[in-house]
C-alpha cells in the first residue's frame, strides 16, 4: 500500500493546512469496508439507525484531501454503493454524501479540520446536512413528509459527532505528511 | 470549445453529478398510475412547450385563417355590394317596367273598352321648356296622323289636346295651360261650363250659376261642346267653389296626374266613347243632361 503524501498549502484566511494524500487502494478499501460494516450494523438494530460509518469516511476524506472534485465524486460512490444495498431507489444516498463530499473538501481547503473538537462539530454537523438533503430529495422526488430534524435525528447526529474524533485518528494512520 | 474557469470546475462537477443522480433517481421512483418520475417530468416539462407550440400554431393558423377569410370576405363583400347595385338597378328597371306595363294594360283595357273610338296611343317625349306654359312633347305626329285640336286622354281622363303637329312629334297643350279650355259639365247635375287652366296644378270652372247646387268631390266630366273631347271623359274633381258675379267660381282638381304623364291617347276621331258593355251604354243613354246655357264665350278654346 502507497503511503500517503501531504503537503501544505495557505488558505484565503492566511492560514496554512496541510493537504494530505492517500493511495487509491486505501481509499477505495475505506470506503468499501465502511459500506459493509454499515450493513452489517443494521442487522442489530437500533445501532445501525444512529450510526453512519459512510458519512463519516466521506467526511474525513473530504476535509483530509481538501480536493472538492474528489471530495465530491468519492461522495457520490459511497453514497450509490450504500444506495446499492439500501432498499431506497440508488442516487438518495448518493446526492446527499456528494452534497456532503463537496461542502467537506471545500471547508477543509479553508480551516484547519485537524483538531478533534473540529471533528467532532463537522460529524455533528454533516450528519445534519445530509440529513437536510435526503429529506429534501425524498420529499421532493419521493413525495414521503420525511423530517429535517427530530429527537432521533439530533441523537444519530451526536453519535456521529463523537464517532468522528475516534474514527478519524485511525484513518489518519494511513496518510503521511510531507 | 467553453473554458470553465478552474475554481469553478468542481460547481460545475458538482452540477452535472447531481443531475445525473436526479436524473438516476427519476428513472426508477415511479408516481401515480406506476408511471416513472421520469417520464412524469419530461411530460411535464414538454407538455407545456406542446401547448406553446400547439397554440402558436392554431394561432397563427387561426390569424392566418382569419385574414384570408377576412380578405375572401372583403372581395366577396365588394362583389356582393356591386351584385347590390346591380340587382338595385334590376329592380328598379323591372319596377319601371310593370308600371309602364300597367299603364300600357290600362291604356290597352280603355281602348278595347271603347273599340269604336279610333284612338293612337303615344309615349310622352318631352315638356316644354317654358315656365308659363303647360305643353308636352309626345313620339306621334303627321306620319301617324295626327292633326290639330285632336283631344289627348288617358284613361284616367283629359289630358289636353294636339297643339302643333310635326313629322314624327306633337306638342300638346296640357288642360292647365292657361290658354286651355274644355268644354265640361257636372256630372251629378249636368251643368254645362268651360274648364280653365290656371297655370298651376289646379283647374278653373266658369259659367256655372250661382243657384247651381255641388259639394267639394263632384266629378267634372267633359260635355262635348268644344268639338275636340267626347262627352262623358272625366276632368277632374272639385275642390273648392265660391260665390261669384254672375256665375261660381269653382275650382277642380284635374283627375289626371298632369305632371306624371308617360303615355297617353290620342283620339283620332271625334267619336263618342261608347263603352262595348250593354250596362254601360244604357247608363250613358240614360244620363241626364243639363239645361243650362252654353257658355257665352262659344266654343272654348
Amino acid at each position: 500500500m502507497r503511503s500517503a503524501q501531504a503537503m501544505r498549502m495557505e488558505t484565503r484566511a492566511g492560514i496554512r493546512v496541510e493537504v494530505y494524500h492517500y493511495s487509491t487502494i486505501f481509499v477505495m478499501a475505506a470506503s468499501l469496508l465502511a459500506v459493509v460494516i454499515q450493513a452489517f450494523l443494521g442487522r442489530l438494530g437500533s445501532v445501525g439507525e444512529f450510526v453512519e460509518l459512510p458519512l463519516l469516511v466521506t467526511i474525513y476524506f473530504g476535509l483530509s484531501r481538501r480536493n472538492a472534485s474528489r471530495g465530491l465524486l468519492l461522495g457520490m460512490t459511497i453514497g450509490l454503493m450504500q444506495d446499492g444495498i439500501s432498499r431506497v431507489p440508488v442516487g438518495l444516498y448518493g446526492i446527499s454524501k456528494t452534497v456532503v463530499g463537496y461542502l467537506s473538501s471545500t471547508i477543509g481547503a479553508r480551516i484547519d479540520v485537524e483538531h478533534p473538537l473540529s471533528r467532532l462539530a463537522f460529524g455533528f454537523i454533516f450528519f445534519h446536512v445530509q440529513q437536510v438533503v435526503l429529506a429534501a430529495t425524498q420529499r421532493v422526488l419521493l413525495g414521503r413528509p420525511v423530517p429535517f430534524f427530530d429527537r432521533r435525528l439530533l441523537l444519530a447526529s451526536l453519535v456521529n459527532a463523537v464517532l468522528a474524533p475516534l474514527l478519524f485518528p485511525l484513518m489518519d494512520r494511513f496518510r503521511k505528511a510531507d | 470549445m467553453l473554458e470553465v474557469p478552474f475554481r469553478h470546475r468542481p460547481l460545475l462537477l458538482l452540477t452535472v453529478v447531481l443531475l445525473i443522480q436526479i436524473l438516476l433517481l427519476a428513472f426508477q421512483i415511479r408516481r401515480g398510475e406506476n408511471a416513472r418520475l421520469i417520464r412524469i417530468w419530461a411530460v411535464e416539462i414538454v407538455t407545456p412547450w406542446q401547448r406553446a407550440g400547439t397554440w402558436v400554431g392554431s394561432t397563427l393558423h387561426s390569424s392566418w385563417k382569419d385574414y384570408v377569410d377576412l380578405h375572401h370576405v372583403r372581395v366577396e363583400n365588394q362583389q356582393l355590394r356591386n351584385q347590390i347595385t346591380q340587382l338595385a338597378i334590376r329592380n328598379q328597371q323591372l319596377e319601371s317596367q310593370a308600371h309602364e306595363q300597367e299603364r300600357l294594360e290600362r291604356l290597352l283595357n280603355f281602348r278595347e273598352a271603347y273599340p269604336s273610338v279610333n284612338m293612337l296611343a303615344a309615349e310622352v317625349i318631352g315638356a316644354n321648356a317654358d315656365a308659363s306654359s303647360r305643353t308636352l312633347y309626345i313620339n306621334r305626329g303627321q306620319r301617324d296622323g295626327l292633326t290639330r285640336d285632336m283631344g289627348v286622354i288617358t284613361p284616367e281622363g283629359v289630358v289636353g289636346k294636339i297643339l302643333e303637329v310635326f313629322s314624327g312629334t306633337a306638342q300638346v297643350l296640357l288642360i292647365n295651360d292657361k290658354e286651355s279650355g274644355v268644354g265640361a259639365m257636372l256630372a251629378s247635375s249636368r251643368t254645362h261650363g268651360v274648364v280653365k287652366g290656371l297655370g298651376q296644378m289646379q283647374l278653373r270652372m266658369d259659367y256655372v250659376p250661382n243657384d247651381e247646387k255641388m259639394s267639394n268631390g263632384d266629378a267634372v266630366v267633359t260635355s262635348g261642346d268644344d268639338q275636340i273631347f267626347p262627352k262623358d271623359l272625366p276632368i277632374g274633381t272639385v275642390t273648392g267653389a265660391g260665390g261669384g258675379n254672375p256665375f261660381k267660381t269653382i275650382l277642380i282638381q284635374p283627375a289626371v296626374r298632369l305632371d306624371r304623364l308617360e303615355e297617353v291617347l290620342v283620339l283620332l276621331s271625334r267619336d263618342e266613347l261608347a263603352p262595348q258593355t250593354q250596362g254601360r251604354d244604357s247608363e250613358t243613354a240614360g244620363a241626364p243632361t243639363s239645361n243650362a246655357p252654353a257658355p257665352a264665350g262659344g266654343a272654348p278654346q
